[in-house]
């Protein structure tokens, strides 16, 4: 298992104590993954959803709904009317 | 309609705070109403207010912890009549029927979804707790039907809930439960094709949505944001390296893990196959509703394959306590009346 790799493409820095955690409970998980092979699939389509839900698609309309000052109340920082971030280009 | 509705902190009411259980929303006050909440208050029902729950409704499969869950509490001691909570897991309905209550998880798309914080998508579902089902039903009839801000949704604009069937067939899955119900009800032996990967199919598709659902923490637009850092990326990774738990953190890098590239079609994609083949053998050809227990083992993790049925087949379900063991019944895609009218055979 590569728990450093995987932690680090959904933005985790993991602590010793953490890791080794994940590390045993993933192994336990993984193992018991394994009886999915014994599975027959093939020409099995793969279902996404249970519902068969189609695009309903409509013409834009012009709303009010949430205001740019509620939304942006939520922010942590922000400056001016935009969400603050810090310097993203050296 | 009346009676005092209390919200799981996934649910949003305008302008009160919402944590999902979690610190990542952290200072987050919910800008709008749920659909559901202004549903219920035009019904006559008023909110009692939150109840704790498990971050981002995931459990430790682990390590159960013998605490009962906060809206469970709060409907068995009688401070709310009613508790609505995303019962993704299981955990409410096993502890609702552990504790003198019933919990009532809808077919999926027949509650709108509009203002609850998504965990596993294709499986979140508004549910009820109450003291019994003919109330709770009552109750979701009051919340059911389409919403035009919920895309995934039945196109019913209502659902009426009754009790119509006398004679119910019920499949017993016969390894697993023994609830002495040929007393009542004309029992049938089924047995259930892929129950031995139910759980490690639930688990695989719901921490690959849960970890794609939560990528929108990132300490930017809302919510937590860890006070020291260096640049826009040490910004994402320590904040959420400390505005999330354990639970969700393992759910999450398994998520990735079974996303990438060579865990994809071993893993994930397989899954959603097995998960095809699982709704198809629910048919409800030769029984009306399944009986399952509502816990077969200490482990948590083993225990996710009796509620996992449900969230994969997009299937309603209710538990109650039934000659002192929990019970669940799970019937067919709309079907909530066999399931009220088999409730109303055993209370």
């Amino acid at each position: 298992m590569q728990i450093d790799k995987f932690a680090g493409m959904v933005k985790f820095s993991l602590s010793e104590s953490e890791r080794a955690t994940i590390e045993d409970q993933s192994r336990v998980l993984v193992d018991s993954f394994g009886l999915l092979k014994n599975i027959d699939t093939d020409g099995v389509d793969a279902m996404f959803t249970v519902l068969d839900i189609k695009n309903v698609l409509r013409e834009d309309v012009v709303a009010k709904n949430i205001s740019k000052e509620t939304l942006l109340s939520n922010a942590p920082e922000q400056y001016g009317g935009y969400f603050q971030v810090p310097k993203t280009v050296d | 309609m009346s009676g005092l509705v209390a919200l799981e902190d996934c649910i949003m009411q305008k302008d009160m705070p919402i944590t999902v259980g979690s610190k990542i929303l952290d200072g987050f006050v919910s800008p709008v109403n749920a659909t559901i909440v202004n549903r219920l208050m035009d019904s006559g029902y008023e909110i009692a207010g939150k109840t704790a729950m498990d971050e981002f409704c995931v459990p430790s499969f682990f390590d159960e912890s013998g605490e009962a869950l906060d809206a469970i509490q709060v409907v068995s001691e009688g401070r709310a009549q009613y508790a609505l909570s995303n019962d993704v897991f299981g955990k409410y309905r096993k502890q609702a029927a552990e504790n003198g209550c019933c919990y009532i998880r809808p077919t999926y798309g027949t509650v709108s979804r509009f203002g609850l914080v998504q965990s596993v998508s294709s499986m979140d579902q508004i549910g009820v707790v109450c003291k019994n089902l003919s109330d709770g039903f009552a109750l979701l009839s009051k919340i059911a039907g389409r919403d035009s801000k919920d895309g995934a949704m039945f196109s019913e604009e209502n659902y009426s809930y009754a009790a119509s069937v006398k004679d119910i067939r019920v499949g017993v899955p016969k390894s697993l439960s023994d609830f002495g119900l040929a007393e009542n009800f004309r029992t049938v032996d089924i047995e259930l094709e892929y129950f031995d990967v139910y759980r490690q199919v639930m688990y695989i598709l719901c921490c690959a949505e849960l970890g794609n659902n939560i990528s929108r923490y990132d300490g930017i637009k809302f919510g937590y944001r860890a006070p020291d850092f260096r640049g826009i990326n040490d910004l994402y990774t320590k904040t959420r390296s400390e505005g999330f738990g354990a639970n969700v953190k393992l759910a999450a890098i398994m998520g990735a893990m079974v996303l990438s590239q060579d865990w994809y079609t071993p893993y994930y994609e397989k899954a959603m196959k097995i998960r095809r083949l699982i709704k198809e053998s629910l048919r409800f050809d030769d029984y009306d509703v399944i009986a399952m227990p509502c816990q077969i083992s200490e482990n948590p993790y083993e225990n996710l394959s009796l509620f996992a049925p449900a969230a994969l087949a997009g299937l309603p379900s209710v538990s109650f306590p039934h000659n002192g063991k929990g019970i669940q019944l799970i019937a067919n895609v709309k079907r909530e009346d066999l399931l009220l009218s088999a409730w109303e055979v055993c209370k």
